[in-house]
């Protein structure tokens, strides 16, 4: 006789049911417990953006770990380069610097979905975001984000595949009054930029879409050329919180996105903390 | 026999003079027709573009232009700012206005999306403010690079119409500060959000002028396929000017809360449809406004 059972409830049999490591309670919860002395070492992180440039003295660490350039052919055919390339712009080289200043041995590879050829097209963006899904990344900084409607269904579906397959989105919010995609959804970690300096101060939001707010105002960060430019903006306070997020996955590497989020506001400078006198995240 | 036969022939000939006679009359009083029909369509179209002009459109589109960057310059204390529009088939960015101490007139250059501070914003729509007096700006900043200007700091917004993309507003050194504070930038978010509406609309209302002088400069030309190809050209702006009119939005404005009201059921809509009955026979009963006007 076959056993007809609902394919979700088969996690849940007896045989298949899988016991896991507890994580202490939250407000047990500490700095040192969660990144203490972890560099991110062997934490794949994404960065979906412009490219890197792999040579700039600003990114300290191992070298970039692969790349992955998507195009659009004129017959609208998308093609995945995975040869390395240099960064269009800078955006992306600041970011990787900042991830790589936080988490200086995480392995960094770059989706260049900003270019001359990329142009910004919402279909690369989510091609882009489905290739770091499906090869293994476990962190994806997306300083960019996309306001066409159209594009709403296919990234809602893609941030869905990412928090069941345990990749942690951390997506720069728009401060512009007009919802980006993918910052707006609940399964992505959003940022917007606060003004202070230290790179692991950062607040929890209780009244969402934007959930955390990290540096972003005034930060000096690698450019194009070996340069240096001083910028500000939302899309230099994502990679903060990706570089602390790959540092606690370095150390917790099974934790799931709900878990890293509940253990990112019991950490974040503005919840009190029984352990922590003042107002600081630091470690 | 002969003779008979020349006289049947006549008579023919005289038939078919007459035949082809009337047959002119009837492509003359067609064409009269025609022209009369095209020339009452033109005039219903220009008419609509005077109301809509006048409503819609106080300022040129060049002003209006004018006006944003200038207004952002000086609530921002900007010492210059420029407004770029994205070209989407050529994917490039168009300089349009620029303002301020540095400002000079350098023609409608373009620069590649992704080029400078403004092509990034204009790529991934966030906002984005860069100050560095040790480094050179001027690769980041199209317009400085162009008229050879050194800015200290920059603050670059996109310009949004609905949820798309469509330029990006971009100022240079603030005064008495040395970079734009992270309030200058969430106070120039909402004006742009504000100001790309007003561009995309004013642009809008520009090409519909423009067809229309493309229209009338060019009624001399009689030919078959350019009169069909006008006719149809004044068509398609009376039916786009219908959508913008004044007038026209009143009405839609005035169906929506009838609309809304029938919503609430049948009593509520059926005292209202006797109130609005009554108000317009009493309307009907009283004398035109425009003959009260003139007095008649």
């Amino acid at each position: 006789m076959i056993e007809r059972r609902p394919a979700f409830s088969a996690a849940f049999a007896p045989e298949a049911l899988r016991q896991l490591a507890p994580i202490p309670p939250l407000d047990e919860i500490t700095a040192e417990w969660a990144w203490g002395d972890s560099t991110g070492k062997g934490v794949k992180v994404a960065v979906i953006d412009s490219g890197i440039e792999s040579s700039h003295p600003g990114l300290s660490g191992p070298p970039v770990a692969g790349y992955v350039r998507i195009t659009e052919d004129p017959d609208g055919a998308l093609c995945h380069d995975t040869s390395p390339h240099a960064d269009a712009f800078g955006h992306g080289t600041a970011c990787a610097g900042i991830i790589r200043g936080i988490a200086p041995e995480c392995e960094l590879y770059s989706v260049q979905v900003l270019g001359p050829r990329c142009g910004g097209k919402g279909i690369i963006f989510a091609a882009g975001l489905r290739w770091a899904i499906d090869n293994g990344m476990q962190v994806c900084n997306l300083s960019l984000g996309t306001t066409m409607k159209d594009f709403f269904g296919i990234l809602h579906e893609l941030a869905d595949l990412a928090y069941f397959k345990n990749v942690m989105l951390v997506a720069a919010a728009n401060n512009m009054p007009i919802p980006s995609f993918p910052a707006v959804y609940s399964s992505v970690i959003s940022v917007a930029c606060h003004d202070l300096k230290d790179p692991l101060l950062y607040y929890y939001n209780p009244e969402p879409p934007v959930e955390f707010g990290a540096p972003g105002i005034g930060l000096r960060v690698p450019w194009l050329g070996g340069g240096w430019l001083t910028v500000s903006g939302n899309s230099f306070a994502a990679p903060h919180i990706t570089g602390i997020v790959a540092r606690i996955l370095a150390k917790h590497p099974a934790l799931t996105v709900f878990q890293m989020k509940s253990i990112l506001r019991a950490l974040a400078a503005n919840v009190a903390h029984p352990n922590r006198d003042t107002a600081s995240a630091t470690s | 026999m002969a003779a008979g036969g020349q006289s049947g022939g006549d008579t023919l000939s005289v038939a078919r003079e007459t035949i082809a006679r009337q047959a002119d009359e009837i492509a003359r009083l067609r064409r009269d027709l025609a022209d009369e029909r095209f020339a009452r369509e033109l005039r219903d179209a220009l008419t609509v573009a005077k109301t809509v002009g006048t409503v819609a459109a106080p300022v040129s589109h060049d002003r209006l232009l004018e006006l944003i960057v200038g207004t952002a310059t000086q609530v921002l204390s900007a010492r210059g700012a420029s407004l770029f529009v994205i070209d989407e088939e050529t994917q490039e960015l168009v300089f349009e206005v620029a303002l301020g101490e540095h400002a000079v007139d350098v023609g409608k250059f373009r620069v590649p999306l992704g080029h400078g501070v403004a092509g990034l914003v204009a790529v991934t729509g966030h906002p984005l403010a860069v100050s560095d007096a040790e480094s050179d700006l001027r690769q980041a900043a199209a317009i400085s690079e162009q008229m050879g200007y050194r800015p200290q700091s920059l603050l670059c917004v996109p310009l949004f119409y609905g949820h798309r993309i469509i330029g990006v507003l971009e100022l240079v050194d603030k005064e008495g500060a040395p970079a734009f504070a992270p309030k200058d930038m969430e106070l120039l978010g909402l004006f742009a959000h504000l100001a790309g509406a007003a561009i995309e609309q004013s642009r809008t209302h520009q090409d519909l002028t423009v067809l229309v002088q493309q229209v009338v400069h060019s009624l001399g030309g009689n030919s078959k396929e350019e009169r069909h190809e006008l006719l149809r050209g004044a068509r398609d702006f009376a039916r786009h000017t219908q959508q913008t009119d004044a007038s026209y939005n009143q009405a839609l404005e005035i169906a929506r809360l009838v609309h809304e009201i029938v919503a609430h059921g049948g009593e509520t809509s059926r005292a209202v449809q006797t109130i609005l009955r009554g108000f317009a026979d009493y309307l009907q009963s009283q004398p035109h406004p425009a003959a009260m006007a003139t007095g008649q």
